[in-house]
């Protein structure tokens, strides 16, 4: 005699087993692997929890990338992230680059930052992972100057000292970090998160005076962040010459050589210096002292009638004894004006023999 | 029904007219719209106030994530497919949701999502607890009409998310707006697809053909387009980063064009917002007119628009000239009457007209003239790889004086594209940048080397074997680069810039460079034969031939079932379009192949997926009169070189 039935014996096996019988019967042949991308490129729904081997799973990865529907792409990699263990997901990704960026846009769109730097170190891409933290940094702390010194402080230290990363690239998050270090001190709020240069501006305007040692000298800012002589000079002209402060930027920008003649000693290029000292309005005394930097005649004499700097013109062509061309230039000159009259008086002048 | 194909283009809007009405019609009786302020004018171009009120629209806000109450409760969001605008709104309803629980059984939230929703937003909005209450719609409105042959998806964060992030999820949106295209045309029995993108573009087109295909839909080719190009933006940088000599480019380079609307505020241009101010910030309250840049409406502007530059202030002064000579005080009662019905109407749209084309003008002179000269010399040395010194020099001049947010960085791209940078040059770019606008900046430069616009020069201070040789080699000039190598043998460099006249399309550079869409378009359609195309374009790394051709090379019925299963890793799937060396092979053996390749079409569709620029229209355009053809062009929006530097911040 036995202890069961067979029947039974049967349904202790079913029950076992956890299949549905009824399933069983109208069970249809599985998705396939080629359907299944179909329906994700077409925007239809499909069964991805079938694709359980790692074959499948391979498959549906390298046909999303090669009919390039990225929705499709992202779709399968996130299945995969969710059905494999991460390790076996970043062997796959690694050597598909084209899936692993959108993973990769995926997670800088999530705001994932842990994981994106954890998959990103992974790959032996440190200095990706490092910018990575910073982009992110960057975007999510808006000005708050002690969010960012913190945030970028702790980049700065963890990531950004990893191997292969830029020494370029560290030496200007260093700068920022000295910077932020700098505004949190200078505690002004119109100063926050503002480029070196703005700041720079702020304390020609407003700290002209001060000397090197001072913390709002734009000397001391100048030498903390390394800024170029170009760009120093630059701001000093703009601020300077927009407040109506010229006297200082003559002091600046001109030395008397040995014979009393001034001439300009300016980092910015000649061509460019007159462009802006025109654009704002200059006076001719300062105009005619960069022009004659200026070591050619020619160049001197069309930029001089380009900017209108009279005396420059008139200067110029008795010294080429031209008669004709500044009795020509003086019709086009308002009578009674100064330059006029300066022109009258070189006309007249007994000592220039003039050619014409 | 044999329309002609610019009404047939016209009226595609009424195709996106429907799709939003079946949207509409989904999103209950009464709703509020809320926009985001981008596509306001986008969506003007598909229907008016009017027709939204027909149905069942019955507020209209701007998308604000400090938006208030509404006047319905029932809300219909209208936002572009990107994710931090849709998180914005998702937010927004979660809290309006909090504050009202029971408003989430209503069924009255429902999102449209510009061209298609992606299943990430699904899953995000499963998981924000939302599923089931906000429904979401993909709105994939068909290729509007901004001009006379040119035609946009309005679709300005493509480039940003295909180039910059590496995201090809919308690429299949440009597909289908082809697909539905080709419904009204025909399919062109020519496709050509030059870059990755494109050629996925292609299989997509091909995968909606299989999938679709019905005894009711026209396979018949196309009477009214020849031949279809698909342009990566990647395949031809240089056309973007240059600057450009026709009117309607440099009205690009000084306003902001949306949707074909000029905003003419000449307070305000483009190249004073992105200059480094010194001052504490200033809000310029001034004055902006909206400029319609459309042929069809402003002829003043059909005539100007891709004349260099040069000329256009004579033809607008001529033009004044005429006006002032039609004496209309000389008129009888009669004929004054005949005038004010008829014409009066037209004449002062056309004085108004002149009136801001002409401050257009004035303001590109003063806001270009002092560095138009010189960036324009520096440019054309830059291209023949010539005088690389005095080009960086005046590349660091720029970033130390008069640096621009955009526009320096796109020189910087454009010097390192053709005669390249070394770390030192390159970082101390990087440097005064960073300097000027600010530290934070630091990533913009890694996703340019992402995007490919900027190339990363190798620190050889790392390489400690012979470094003395590397060294030399680096120092050594290089006649020709890699650039002007591809470059002389498509043909795209002149070599006399001065003498060239409007007859070729370089003219639109100063003579400088010839876009390479115009070197394509006029390769297809000069070309004797199919060898000869391959010839002249045989340089192109990415080129693909797909159409007819391509439905004979498949062996049997290959669908894409088998097509996949056959596929190996970091192969191309190669179905809806093949590598033309491929074909070479069977063109020899097979001389009946090559008429399955129509040669010298006389309708050319090109769709430039990244962005098209004003410079590459205007060179079609020649190419169009001297070879009698017709060049329609399409994009995902018309962009410049700065939008294109804009989208890496």
């Amino acid at each position: 005699m036995s202890l069961v039935t067979p029947k039974v014996l049967d349904l202790i096996l079913l029950a076992q087993s956890g299949k549905d019988p009824a399933q069983e019967q109208s069970q249809e042949s599985p998705e396939t692997v080629a359907v299944t991308l179909k329906r994700l490129v077409l925007g239809r729904r499909c069964a991805l929890h079938v694709h359980r081997t790692m074959k499948s799973k391979t498959e549906l990865l390298d046909g999303a990338v090669a009919i390039g529907d990225g929705n499709a792409i992202l779709t399968v990699v996130l299945f995969l992230i969710a059905t494999l263990n991460k390790k076996l997901v970043y062997e796959l990704l690694s050597s598909r680059l084209i899936a692993l960026n959108h993973y990769i846009s995926f997670l800088q769109n999530e705001g994932k930052i842990t994981e994106l730097t954890d998959l990103l170190t992974m790959l032996g891409r440190s200095p990706d992972a490092a910018m990575a933290h910073f982009q992110h940094a960057v975007k999510t702390q808006g000005n708050n100057v002690d969010g960012l010194l913190r945030k970028v402080t702790n980049i700065l230290a963890n990531h950004f000292n990893q191997p292969g990363v830029d020494a370029h690239q560290t030496k200007m998050v260093d700068a920022y970090v000295k910077l932020l270090e700098w505004q949190k001190l200078a505690n002004l709020p119109e100063l926050s998160n503002r480029s070196a240069l703005q700041c720079l501006a702020y304390t020609c305007s407003r700290h002209w005076t001060e000397g090197a040692g001072a913390a709002m000298s734009p000397l001391t800012l100048g030498q903390r962040q390394q800024i170029s002589p170009l760009q120093f000079d630059w701001v000093v002209l703009n601020v300077h010459a927009k407040s109506g402060k010229w006297d200082i930027l003559e002091s600046l920008f001109t030395k008397k050589d040995w014979l009393g003649r001034s001439t300009v000693s300016s980092h910015v290029p000649a061509q460019c210096l007159l462009r802006r000292l025109s654009e704002l309005g200059a006076s001719s005394r300062l105009m005619a002292a960069c022009l004659a930097k200026l070591p050619s005649a020619d160049e001197r004499l069309a930029l001089a009638l380009n900017y209108k700097v009279h005396c420059v013109v008139i200067q110029t062509y008795a010294k080429q004894k031209d008669r004709l061309a500044l009795t020509n230039y003086k019709m086009t000159l308002n009578p009674q004006s100064e330059e006029y009259i300066l022109a009258e008086n070189t006309l007249r002048d007994p000592s220039i023999k003039w050619k014409n | 029904m044999d329309q002609p194909l610019n009404l047939k283009l016209s009226s595609l809007s009424l195709i996106s007219q429907n799709k939003l009405q079946n949207i509409l019609s989904q999103c209950g009786e009464k709703k509020d719209l809320i926009i985001d302020p981008s596509l306001i004018k986008a969506l003007e171009r598909i229907c008016g106030v009017t027709w939204l009120r027909q149905h069942g629209v019955d507020k209209i806000y701007k998308m604000d994530p400090q938006l208030g109450p509404t006047a319905n409760a029932n809300r219909v969001y209208f936002i572009p497919a990107c994710i931090i605008k849709y998180k914005c709104v998702l937010d927004q309803i979660s809290s309006l949701i909090s504050q009202n629980p029971s408003i989430a059984d209503v069924n009255g939230f429902h999102i449209i999502i510009i061209p298609k929703v992606l299943n990430s937003f699904d899953s995000i909005l499963e998981s924000k607890g939302l599923y089931g209450v906000v429904k979401l719609h993909a709105f994939a409105w068909e290729l509007m009409v901004l001009d006379d042959q040119l035609l946009s998806l309005e679709l300005p964060f493509l480039f940003k998310q295909l180039f910059v992030d590496q995201n090809q999820s919308l690429l299949s949106g440009v597909a289908m707006s082809l697909w539905t295209l080709f419904h009204v045309t025909g399919r062109p029995k020519v496709m050509c697809s030059f870059g990755k993108f494109s050629a996925g573009v292609l299989d997509m087109l091909e995968i909606y053909n299989e999938t679709y295909s019905r005894n009711f839909v026209d396979t018949n080719n196309s009477r009214d387009i020849g031949a279809l190009l698909v342009i990566d933006r990647t395949q031809d940088y240089a056309s973007s980063l240059l600057t450009p000599a026709t009117y309607s480019g440099l009205l690009k380079e000084i306003f902001s064009i949306n949707c074909g609307f000029l905003d003419l505020n000449v307070k305000d241009t483009k190249v004073m917002k992105g200059k480094l101010n010194f001052d504490s910030e200033q809000s310029n309250e001034s004055k902006s007119t909206a400029m319609p840049l459309d042929s069809s409406i402003d002829s003043l502007y059909a005539e100007i628009k891709h004349r260099h530059f040069s000329e256009v202030l004579s033809v607008l002064s001529s033009k004044a000239k005429l006006l002032k000579n039609e004496d209309i005080k000389a008129l009888g009662i009669q004929e004054m009457k005949h005038f004010v019905a008829t014409k009066l109407q037209q004449v002062t749209l056309f004085k108004q007209n002149l009136v801001n084309h002409v401050l257009a003008c004035e303001t590109i002179i003063s806001e270009m003239s002092n560095r138009f000269e010189n960036l324009k010399l520096t440019e054309t040395e830059m291209l023949n790889n010539r005088n690389k010194k005095t080009n960086y020099n005046f590349l660091d001049e720029n970033f130390g004086t008069e640096i621009h947010i955009y526009n320096s960085l796109r020189l910087m791209c454009l010097l390192s594209l053709t005669q390249g940078l070394s770390y030192d040059e390159y970082n101390t770019l990087v440097n005064k940048y960073l300097l000027a606008f600010g530290y934070k900046y630091l990533y913009v430069f890694n996703n340019l080397i992402n995007s490919g616009l900027l190339i990363q020069p190798s620190n050889i201070k790392l390489s400690l074997n012979i470094s003395n040789l590397s060294n030399l080699s680096d120092k050594l000039p290089k006649w020709q680069n890699e650039f002007q190598t591809a470059a002389h043998k498509l043909k795209q460099l002149p070599s006399k810039p001065d003498d060239v006249g409007k007859s070729s399309p370089s003219y639109v550079f100063n003579g400088g460079y010839i876009p390479l869409v115009a070197i394509i378009c006029n390769a297809i359609l000069t070309s004797e034969s199919l060898s000869e195309v391959l010839t002249k374009l045989s340089t192109l790394t990415d080129f693909k031939i797909g159409g007819v051709i391509n439905e004979k090379l498949k062996d049997g019925v290959e669908t894409l079932n088998e097509k996949l299963s056959n596929l190996k890793v970091s192969n191309d799937l190669e179905f809806g379009c093949k590598d033309p060396k491929i074909l070479s092979k069977v063109v020899k053996s097979d001389p009946n192949f090559c008429n399955l390749f129509q040669l010298k079409p006389k309708t050319i569709l090109v769709f430039v997926i990244g962005g098209v620029n004003y410079a590459e229209i205007a060179a079609c355009e020649v190419v169009q009169t001297n070879t009698g053809s017709k060049i329609y062009i399409a994009s995902d929006c018309v962009s410049n070189g700065s939008d294109l530097i804009a989208a890496h911040m």
